[in-house]
Parts: C-alpha cells; structure tokens; sequence
C-alpha cells in the first residue's frame, strides 16, 4: 500500500502545525498586476481631476479598443478552421471580445473607484478615531461607560449596514443640514449623499473596530500594565506608552479584515444615489445593457482593491513586528 | 536461532544539510527492553520514529519479525497495529474520555465491537491503574494520569513492540514515578519495549540492553552492568560522567 | 398594497405589522438556506485547503478569495443578470448568499482543522488508522467545537446581509420597510426604520445566545475548548 508522506515536516523534534500559506497573495505576479492596477488609476485621476482631461478626453479610455477588437475576431477566425481543436482558441476569443469591449468602460469606473476610495479611506480613518476611546471605555471604564460603549457596539454590530444607511439617509434630517454646508456638491467635494454614506460607514465601522482592538487589549497580558505602573506612569499614560503599542500590532489581522469589508460594503452607498464604482457600472449597464462586462469588470476592480488592501496590511505589519510579539513574531 | 523482532540495516536520515541517522544497524529480540540513551539531538527520537515510519528513513531497511517494513508497498496501517508508541506529549484524543481514547484503536482499526472494546479497554486501564478514571477527559487528568492513558492506548493494541519516545520528559518530577512503575511492570510481564529516555534509574534495573546515540551512529552497547559501569567508548564514558555530575549537583 | 388614511407614524407601522413579519420570515429562511448551502461547500472546501495537495487545493483557494473579495451586492447582480442563476429572487440571493457563506466557513475549519495540534494525528495514525479514517475520527470532531464561535460570527453576518438581496426586489425584511415608506406613508421613515433595524436587532441577540448555549453544551468538561 502506497507509503505515506512524512506525518510532521521539521527536524529532530518533530512536532510542527503544519500551516499553509494562501498562495494568490504571495505570488510575484499578483504584486504586478496591482502595481499596473494602480498606475493606471493615478494616470486616469490625475488626467480628469487635475489636467481637465488633456492626456485623453475624459471618458475616453486611453488604451485603443480596435487591435483587440480585431484580435478577437482573428482568433475566433482560427478557431472556426480548426473545427473542435479549436475550442480553446474559442474560448481565448470570447475572453479578448469581453477586454475589448469593457475597455470603453474603464474611464467613467475609474470616477467610481475614485469615489469607492474616498468612501472607504473615509470611513475607517474616522471610525479608527472614534473606535479607539470607545475600545478603551470597554476595557478600562467604569461600569456605566462600559455599558454605554457596548450599548453602542451591540447596537451597530447587530444591526445591517444597509438599514443604518436607509436611517440616516431617509430617517433622519442629515442630509439636510449636509446639503446647507458650504462647498457640499461643489468642485472636487462630493454631495451630500457621500458624506451621508461617511457618517454612516464611520459609526458603523467604529463598533467594528472597537471590537477587533478591544479583544487586542484584552491579549496584552495585565502584567505590562502592572510594570507600567509599579514604575510611577499613570493609568493613563500606562495604557498609551505601553498597552496600546502592543495591543495596536495585534489588532493588525482584525483591522485589515475591517478594512476589506469597508472596500465591498461602500458597494451599499449606491442605494443612497452615491456614484460610487457599484452605481457607476449599474448606471452604464442600465443605458447599454452590457451588464456582462460591467459587472465583471466591477467585480475585478473590487478584486484589485481588496488584494491591494491585503498586501498593504501585509508591509504594514512586517514593518511595525517585534520579535516575540503579535502573529508574526511568535 | 530465530529472527530478530526488529532490525534495523544500516540506516540513514537526513533533515535538509543536516545528518541525523548515520548508519544506524541495530537489533532487538522478542522480550527485550532496549534502552536509547545520548546527548539531545543524537537522533534517538528520529530513530524510534523511524521505525512506525511517523518518519521515513532516506535509505537502509527496517525489518519487523523478518519482513522488510520500510518497502514502498507496505501497508504502513498494518505495521502500527503491530508497533505501539508512546509520545513525550501524550497526544490524548481531547474530545475522548480515557475509555474512549483507549478504545478508539480497538473499534475503528480492529473492528471490534462496541462492548467487547469496552471490556478489553477497562482491562489495560487496570493495568496502568486507572480504572477509576476511565470516564475522565485528558484535561481533567494529571500528567502521570495521562502518560498512563496513552501507554494503555498502546497496549490495547495488542503491539509485537511498544516504542517510547521520552514518556517522562514532559512530567513534573513528582509524577515520574507513576509512569516508571508502569514501565517497570510491563518489562516484568516481557512486553517487547524500545524505550528513549534519561530515565537511568529504569534503564539500570529493567533493561536488557542499553544503546548509546551519538551524532547518529550507535557508539556502543551492552548490558545496564556492562555500559554503566565499564564503558568501552570515550564518548560514552564522558557522556555518563555528565550525567553522573549532573545527577550529583541538582 | 393596502390603501392607509392619513394616521399617525406609529399606527402606521403597528398596522403594517404583518407585512413585516411576512418580511421577517422571508429573511430568516433565506439566512437558513444560506448558512447551510455555505456549510455544504464550505466545509469540504476548507478540508481541502488544509489536506489537498495540488490543482484540486489551488482551484479552491483562488475560487475562495475571489469570493471573498467581491462584494455581495455585486455577486447577486452577476449571478441575477449574467449567470441567470434561477428567475426566482429567493433562490438567487440564497446561492449568492451561499457561496460568500461558503468561502468565509471554508476559512474557519480550515483555520480550526489546522488548530488541532499535529501530535492528535500522529497518535491516530501510530495505531493504525489510515490518514482518512484519523482525520475522520480524531482531527474533525474537536475542529468542528473550535469552529462554533466563528460559526456564530458568520451566522449573524449572512442574517445581516440578506437586507442586501433588496437589490432584486426579494420581498424581504428591509424591503418590506423600503416599500412601506416610498409606498406608504413617507413621513414614517424614522418609525419605519427603527422597527426594522430592532427587528434585526432581535434576531441576532437571540441567534447569538442560541449558538451560545450550543457551544456550552459541546464544550468538552475540563476546562478546555478541545
């Protein structure tokens, strides 16, 4: 009977968790195809923000539809004289036919990624600023701000983002007053209904991210604040100079998992009028009825965000790791 | 003159750059308790772990009861029915009482049925002493109590030879003893046992040969009288003054 | 669509009460059916992302990440107007639902699996059980109580994101309150909406404390998750 493989894989111990790498974000050639993901997004911002469209015309695509198109049907030709063998050339037409006639599209998703961007950074900026004193309330505070704190949490985790956005958006007088502010709508500041979307997605990912910190503290052992204090720094100061530096490294996998969920979820302004990437393809798709392409290609922008997301939190936490400390230390 | 129960041909195993077997060829009959003694990283783990092929050898041969069992076509299933282990880190089944992880081996590899599992499981706990244990989980037991469960856990399976990779490494000082009594007994009812251990104690008055690892190659071996107190080797004679000092400071 | 006089807000939704329950029961068999196509897919899927070697193992990991990482909003449109998956919008949302449900629980009992420490397969395998059988009987068992807490989470995410299936006009919870207030009386946004979102409430308050008393009663005595 076949033999098995060696049981554990190291050496004269013998005894290791075999842990395995997922292989798509390691990969050379992902970290190609964001970097060109990326470049391409700046050139196309920077051509419609701020060069007022003078490399191409804003809604023009820089790359040429007509070599493609005409490659499509040149392989679609080849596949049809070689009969069955020609299956997989085929099949490599429909995929050249589907570049060719997304890449018309590239320029107006781009205004919606850039939007998607705004929306998301947004979001978790602010609720980042409001997660950390309400993480703290839960672990440090006395029992009334406690209660508060996860009052708020309980009530923002458990209920849907969708219907936190329909409060706010048809429920309450916000965006109202948005609508009153100077500059709202005007220029480069988005509508009202973005900074809706903002208010809703900060509160939102606050409780999300008080969660994901305060079980962060809650991994520091007591003793670091004990030392802190036995040395003379104040509740206070212990919990900044000491807690929060180690407690911060460890929120790094659940934070990143924050942010991934913020980069789809803006997906759900859309149903606030916001234009984001999701509106902008549901927009064309309506007009055009090319709803194949646009999704798809909404789809693989998002792909591209989230995998860009990953790799960031990646270098972000190779660059703040101490030995010993937080997942990748141990 | 009969087969030897185990043989092992001139074996080698390396992890990577680093040689950890070097020629290793040895052998053991049916009764025998063959004690490993030698310094860490001698390869004595690896050499036990070797022969229920948990580690597979780069090249040479195993023979159990004359069969060669380090083939490409042996059923490596069959061969750990008849080769027994007890681990350093226990490796209870968590989720399974003492009864049940005794029984596991004996229903699902044997085939045998529920009750008369059941049976045969209370006999080998008696046999370590645990009787009263039988419906406790791994978590609610000591390290003694644990070591037992998983030297009954290997008996039940009814083994030619039972392996043991450090049983007592991992236990407080004070609950040694439980497990080397066992030990002691099971030598006592000629149980074939491959013991790696630091244990001198058993190893001076229970076994029938010691062998001395070093850098991967035996260096010598001889009876417990032999080794300890007239060692052939320079290696082995430092080796045992280590220990001795050791033993005399802590 | 019933025909309502002018009344007060909260009349207004107290006398809608059983258009929401009909939206509420919509919204729980859907999370229902989600969870379990998710687990049917989810957890072979993490088996295999944990013991599977080669071509098998990295379709699954690359088909896991992209469900992942595309949002549910978008998988439901792919899959309502490109895919055609089904014309109804209840079996659309519960395999869109499903595949995003089954590419999260592939990460936790792939995450779980591996937690089980190694030493609990070698002692299976050192009796004799062939590498099946011990992943069977030993490995599985204590994977599956180290999955509930993460089981848990994801039950009250899909509860949460079939308010999403809205986009194809699936009749449920959230809905139901959309239309109520474009339909009915659009002065009872607030009313309207807080109802629904304590409604929410409710339901994932009562699932957790459920999967709560579940994971007490797996729990193996001793202390010690398994």
């Amino acid at each position: 009977m076949g033999a098995e493989t060696q049981e554990s894989a190291s050496a004269a111990d013998g005894r290791s968790v075999r842990a395995r790498a997922t292989g798509l974000t390691d990969q050379p050639l992902t970290a190609f195809a964001v970097a060109v993901f990326w470049a391409w997004l700046v050139v196309r911002w920077t051509n419609d923000f701020l060069l007022g469209g003078s490399l191409a015309p804003r809604g023009t695509s820089f790359f040429p539809t007509a070599p493609i198109e005409f490659a499509a049907t040149t392989l679609s030709g080849v596949a049809a004289d070689l009969g069955v063998f020609g299956l997989p050339f085929q099949w490599l037409a429909g995929l050249v036919g589907f570049v060719a006639a997304s890449i018309p599209y590239l320029p107006e998703l781009a205004t919606g990624v850039w939007a998607t961007v705004l929306l998301t950074v947004a979001g978790i900026a602010f609720g980042f600023v409001i997660a950390v004193p309400l993480s703290i309330a839960r672990v440090y505070g006395g029992s009334v701000t406690r209660s508060l704190a996860l009052g708020y949490t309980e009530l923002f985790r458990g209920t849907p983002l969708l219907a936190q956005l329909f409060v706010l958006y048809f429920a309450t007088p916000l965006s109202i007053y948005i609508r009153e502010l100077p500059a709202v709508g005007t220029g480069f500041v988005p509508a009202q209904a973005f900074w809706v979307a903002v208010v809703a997605f900060t509160l939102n990912s606050a409780a999300y991210q008080s969660e994901y910190i305060r079980s962060a503290l809650n991994s520091v052992p007591e003793g670091q604040l004990t030392a802190a204090r036995s040395i003379g720094l104040s509740k206070v100061e212990g919990i900044r100079y000491v807690v929060l530096p180690q407690g911060l490294r460890y929120a790094i996998p659940g934070w990143s998992n924050e942010l991934v969920y913020l980069i789809k979820y803006s997906s759900l302004a859309s149903f606030i009028t916001v234009r984001e990437l999701f509106e902008q393809a549901d927009a064309i798709a309506s007009e055009t009825y090319r709803y194949t392409e646009l999704f798809v290609l909404a789809g693989l922008l998002y792909l591209a965000l989230v995998v860009s997301a990953s790799l960031l939190m990646d270098a972000v936490e190779r660059y703040v790791a101490i030995p010993g400390l937080g997942a990748s230390g141990r | 003159m009969s087969d030897p129960l185990l043989r092992l041909d001139d074996v080698y195993k390396s992890y990577g750059d680093e040689r950890v077997l070097s020629g290793v060829s040895f052998e053991m009959d049916t009764g025998d308790v063959d004690v490993v003694i030698g310094p860490s990283g001698s390869g004595k783990s690896t050499m036990l772990r070797c022969v229920n092929r948990l580690t597979e050898i780069d090249s040479g041969a195993i023979y159990l009861d004359g069969e060669c069992v380090t083939d490409a076509d042996t059923d490596v299933n069959e061969l750990r029915k008849q080769v027994g282990m007890v681990f350093q880190d226990f490796n209870l089944f968590a989720h399974l009482t003492a009864l049940g992880n005794v029984t596991l081996g004996l229903r699902k590899v044997r085939g045998m049925e529920k009750s008369a599992a059941r049976e045969k499981g209370y006999e080998h706990l008696e046999q370590v002493g645990l009787l009263d244990q039988a419906d406790s989980y791994p978590a609610e037991l000591s390290g003694g109590q644990k070591q037992r469960v998983g030297i009954a856990q290997a008996l039940a399976m009814d083994p030619e030879l039972l392996l043991f990779d450090e049983p007592t490494s991992a236990l407080d000082p004070e609950l040694v003893g439980e497990v080397v009594d066992v030990m002691r007994d099971l030598a006592a009812e000629g149980i074939t046992m491959l013991v790696v251990s630091h244990e001198m104690g058993f190893a001076r008055s229970a076994a029938s040969d010691i062998v001395f690892l070093d850098g991967g190659e035996i260096v010598e071996h001889g009876p417990p009288e032999q080794l300890f107190e007239n060692p052939r080797a320079d290696r082995t004679r430092e080796f045992l003054g280590r220990l001795r000092t050791e033993h005399e400071e802590g | 669509m019933h025909a309502f006089p002018l009344q007060s807000d909260w009349a207004f939704v107290l006398g809608s009460l059983d258009l929401l329950f009909e939206g509420l029961v919509v919204t729980v068999a859907l999370t229902a059916a989600s969870i379990a196509l998710g687990f049917l897919l989810g957890f072979p899927a993490g088996a295999v992302e944990v013991y599977g070697r080669g071509p098998l193992a990295r379709v699954v990991e690359t088909a896991g990440v992209v469900l992942r990482g595309t949002p549910l909003l978008v998988i439901i449109i792919i899959l309502f107007f490109v895919v055609s998956v089904s014309s109804s919008a209840f079996v659309t949302a519960a395999v869109a639902l499903g595949l995003r449900s089954g590419a999260y629980q592939s990460q936790i009992f792939r995450g779980a699996l591996q937690s089980v420490d190694e030493g609990q397969l070698e002692a299976a395998r050192s009796i004799g059980m062939g590498r099946l059988q011990a992943i069977r009987h030993v490995v599985v068992p204590q994977a599956l109580r180290r999955s509930v807490p993460g089981f848990q989470n994801e039950f009250t995410i899909v509860l949460k994101d079939t308010s999403i299936a809205i986009v194809i006009g699936l009749g449920e919870l959230l809905t139901v309150g959309q239309n109520l207030y474009q339909g009915g009386q659009s002065t009872a946004a607030l009313e309207i909406f807080l109802t629904v979102s304590l409604i929410y409430f409710v339901l994932t308050f009562t699932t957790n404390r459920t999967l709560d008393y579940v994971d007490d009663y797996f729990t193996i005595p001793g202390g010690e998750q398994a």
